[in-house]
C-alpha cells in the first residue's frame, strides 16, 4: 500500500508540477522522501540485479555513464538518476516517475550516482549489490569540514555494500576499505608510470617531501595502462586491450578503469574485448568538454572544475595546448562559498601563458591567483554571459574552465544561441 | 640579495583549506620588496635551520594534528625562543590551536600545545564556516573560517581582532586570533596573505627590521587585492 501510495503521489506531484516552469526533478522526489521513507528502499530493493551505487570526489557522473551505457550495449535495462539531481530526493523522483501502478520497476538493476553525504544516508534504506568508490579529495569543505569526514561517509557506504570496487591507488578509500573481506573488494587503478597524472589527496599538496607516491598494494582487475590523446590501453587480466574513445581528458581514462572493473562483475559472460570496444561509445557527460561554434568561426568548450583535482586535472588536459583560456568562478552554494581551494590547484601548465578573461562572482579572486603564479588576465568580467560575448566574434578554439552554477548559465545560453559540434 | 629564512611547519600535514597561498603570497612579496624569500619545509623529525626569521604554519585535519603532536612538542622550546626575540610568526587554524596551551577533543581527549598563546581550544558539536571580517590594528583583515575547535584566550592574552562578522574564536566573545609579541595565530583561511597584503608586508617589514635593522618597501601593484577586499567588505553571506 505504502509502494502504492509512493508512486501515485510521486506520479501527481510531477504532473502538477508539470504546469510550472522548469523541470522540477527533485520536488516529487522530496515530497515521496518525507512521506515515505522506505518507499525508496522497498522499491530499488525488489530489482532483480540490485543497486549500485558510484561515489567520490570527481568523475561520479561520467563514470556512471560509462557503466550504464556498457549494461545497455549487453541488454540490461538500468535505472539511473541521469537528470543530474544527485540526491536521495532525485532518486526517488526518478522511481516514481517509472514504477507502474502495480509497484513493480520495469528495470534489472539501478545504477545510481550519489555524493558521498548522500551514499551514507542511502544505504539505510537501500543495500547496495555493489559500491563503485572513485577517489577522496579535497572538495567543497565549506560543506564537509574535512576529507576524513568525506572518506568516512564512503566507508560507510562500502561497509553496508555486499562488494564494493575501489581505487587501489587513492589511500584515504585503501584505508576505509581496510576492515572488509578480501573478497568483497575488487580493484581498478593505473600503471606506475602514470602515477604523475593522478595525484592523490597528500600528493596534491605536499611539497618536496619524499613522494608517498601509492603504489597499490593490491592488484587490479582493470588497470589504465597508458593513454596517448583519445587512446586508451587497459590491462585486464594479463593482456592488453586499447580503444579511441570519444571522451578527452586523462581523468577519464582512469573513470573508464573505474567502470570496466565494474562492468567485469556485472557482466561476467561479456569478454574484456567487447566492453573496452563498448567503451569508446560513451558521449560527453554534461559540462564535461561539449564542444559550440560562435558567430565568429571560433569554438568554445564548457569544462567543469568544482575543487583542487578537477581543476588541476583540467589544467593537465587543456593548459597547455593553444587555446585561449576563461575561468568563470562563482561561490555559490552549490559551487562552494568557500574559494580557497584555488590556491591548491597546480597552475604550472600555464606557466608564461597569459589567461583571457576571468569571470563569475569571485573574478577578481581568480585573477589575484593568478597573479601571484605570474599568470596574465587579459579582462575581468564578473557576468559570465557579457564574458562569454566577448569570445563571440573570435577566432581560434577557446576553453572556459567554470564551477557549476557558472557552468549552467554558459551552458543555458551557449545550447540556445550556438551550434553544439560535439 | 638580502635574503629572509621562513620556516614552513608541517606543509604536508596542515595545509588544508589552500594555507599553502600564504606560503605562495609571502614569496612573491618579499621578492617584490628586493629581498630573497629562503624556504625551509620542517617535516616531522627534521631539524630546525640556523637561522629563522619567519614562521608560517597552516590548518589541517584533526588526524593530521595528532601526526605532528609529539614533533611540535619536541621543538616548542626552540619555537618559543624564536617568539621571545621577535620573529614574526603566522599560524592558521591548526597551527594557531598547537601554539596554544591545550586542545580538548569532542571526545574529551587532551592534546597538549607548545603555549606560545595562553589560550585553550575545546572541541565544539557543531563547525563554524563562513566569511568572516575583522577589526584590527592592521586595518580590516577578510578570511573564510572553518573550525569545530572553540577557542578560549586567557585574560591578559592579546586578541588578533574584533570580529565585525562571522565566529572568529568561539562565536561567543567576538574575539579573533591572538597575538603574542609578533606572534599572530587566526582562523582566518582565505588564504590569509593574499587576501590582506598589508598584514603580509607588517610581516616581511618585522622580519626584515629584525635581521637587517630596517625596510624599504617597494611599490607594489596591489589593484586585485583592492578589489577582492571592496567585494570582501561588502559580502553580507
Amino acid at each position: 500500500m505504502q509502494k502504492f501510495l509512493g508512486t501515485v503521489l510521486g506520479k501527481s506531484v510531477k504532473a502538477g508540477l508539470a504546469y510550472r516552469k522548469g523541470g522540477g526533478q527533485a520536488l516529487p522526489g522530496l515530497v515521496v522522501e518525507k512521506l515515505f521513507p522506505s518507499y525508496v528502499g522497498a522499491m530499488l530493493n525488489k530489482l532483480p540485479e540490485g543497486v549500485v551505487i558510484i561515489t567520490g570526489t570527481n568523475g561520479k557522473t561520467t563514470t556512471t555513464k560509462m557503466v550504464v551505457h556498457l549494461l545497455k550495449a549487453n541488454g540490461k535495462k538500468v535505472l539511473t538518476n541521469s537528470t543530474g539531481s544527485n540526491l536521495t530526493r532525485g532518486i526517488a523522483s526518478s522511481i516514481s516517475q517509472h514504477a507502474k501502478i502495480s509497484g513493480k520497476l520495469p528495470f534489472d538493476i539501478a545504477v545510481l550516482e550519489i555524493d558521498e553525504a548522500t551514499a551514507r544516508r542511502l544505504v539505510r534504506m537501500v543495500r547496495p549489490r555493489w559500491t563503485l568508490a572513485l577517489n577522496v579529495s579535497r572538495d567543497q569543505l565549506d560543506r564537509y569540514g574535512e576529507v576524513d569526514t568525506i572518506a568516512s561517509y564512503i566507508k560507510a557506504a562500502m561497509e553496508a555494500s555486499e562488494k564494493v570496487v575501489v581505487n587501489a591507488d587513492d589511500p584515504n578509500l585503501l584505508k576505509a576499505a581496510q576492515g572488509l573481506a578480501d573478497k568483497r573488494v575488487h580493484y581498478f587503478g593505473f600503471s606506475d608510470k602514470l602515477g604523475r597524472f593522478f595525484p592523490n589527496d597528500y600528493e596534491l599538496a605536499a611539497i618536496d617531501a619524499p613522494s608517498r607516491q601509492s603504489k597499490a598494494a593490491k592488484s587490479p582487475d582493470v588497470q589504465l595502462a597508458d593513454f596517448k590523446k583519445r587512446s586508451a590501453t587497459y590491462l585486464i587480466n594479463g593482456r592488453k586491450y586499447s580503444a579511441d574513445l570519444k571522451l578527452s581528458g586523462q581523468h577519464n581514462f582512469l573513470n573508464g578503469a573505474a567502470a570496466l572493473a565494474l562492468a567485469r562483475q556485472l557482466l561476467p559472460d561479456v569478454s574484456a574485448e567487447d566492453l573496452v570496444r563498448e567503451l569508446a561509445d560513451v558521449p560527453l557527460a554534461f559540462g564535461r568538454g561539449e564542444k559550440y561554434r560562435l558567430k565568429g568561426g571560433g569554438t568554445v568548450e564548457l569544462v567543469l572544475v568544482k575543487n583542487p583535482a578537477s581543476f588541476t586535472q583540467a589544467l593537465a588536459s587543456y593548459g597547455s595546448s593553444n587555446v585561449n583560456l576563461m575561468i568563470a568562478i562563482n561561490d555559490n552554494i552549490a559551487d562552494g562559498r568557500d574559494v580557497s581551494w584555488l590556491w591548491d590547484v597546480n597552475f604550472g601548465p600555464l606557466a608564461s601563458k597569459k589567461v583571457g578573461l576571468t569571470s563569475g562572482r569571485r573574478a577578481a579572486d581568480m585573477a589575484l591567483r593568478l597573479r601571484y603564479d605570474d599568470i596574465g588576465v587579459g579582462e575581468i568580467e564578473p557576468d559570465p554571459i557579457r564574458a562569454l560575448s566577448r569570445l563571440d566574434h573570435k577566432s581560434g578554439e577557446h576553453v572556459i574552465l567554470a564551477t557549476y552554477t557558472a557552468m549552467l548559465r554558459l551552458y543555458a545560453k551557449l545550447s540556445k544561441s550556438a551550434e553544439k559540434v560535439r | 640579495m638580502n635574503r629572509l629564512d621562513i620556516l614552513h611547519l608541517f606543509p604536508n600535514e596542515l595545509n588544508t583549506y589552500g594555507d599553502h597561498g600564504n606560503a605562495l603570497t609571502l614569496k612573491r612579496r618579499i621578492s617584490w620588496h628586493g629581498l630573497e624569500p629562503v624556504f625551509h619545509h620542517h617535516h616531522p623529525g627534521g631539524k630546525l635551520p640556523p637561522r629563522v626569521d619567519i614562521v608560517i604554519g597552516g590548518g589541517g585535519q584533526d588526524s593530521a594534528q595528532a601526526d605532528v603532536q609529539n614533533d611540535i612538542l619536541r621543538i616548542g622550546g626552540q619555537i618559543h625562543e624564536l617568539a621571545g626575540a621577535g620573529v614574526p610568526m603566522v599560524l592558521i587554524c591548526g597551527t594557531y590551536q598547537l601554539f596554544g596551551r591545550r586542545f580538548v577533543t569532542s571526545t574529551g581527549q587532551e592534546v597538549k600545545g607548545i603555549g606560545v598563546f595562553d589560550l585553550e581550544t575545546i572541541g565544539g558539536p557543531k563547525r563554524m564556516i563562513g566569511n568572516v571580517k575583522v577589526k584590527s590594528d592592521f586595518g580590516m583583515l577578510f578570511g573564510f573560517e572553518n573550525h569545530s575547535g572553540q577557542t578560549f584566550l586567557a585574560e591578559n592574552q592579546a586578541p588578533l581582532g574584533i570580529v565585525k562578522r562571522g565566529n572568529g574564536n568561539n562565536g561567543k566573545d567576538k574575539t579573533e586570533g591572538a597575538r603574542t609579541n609578533n606572534a599572530f595565530g587566526t582562523y582566518m583561511h582565505g588564504p590569509f596573505l593574499p587576501n590582506n597584503p598589508q598584514f603580509c608586508d607588517e610581516i616581511i617589514r618585522l622580519a626584515a627590521v629584525n635581521r637587517y635593522g630596517g625596510f624599504t618597501p617597494r611599490e607594489i601593484d596591489d589593484s586585485l587585492s583592492v578589489l577582492t577586499r571592496s567585494a570582501a567588505r561588502r559580502r553580507h553571506y
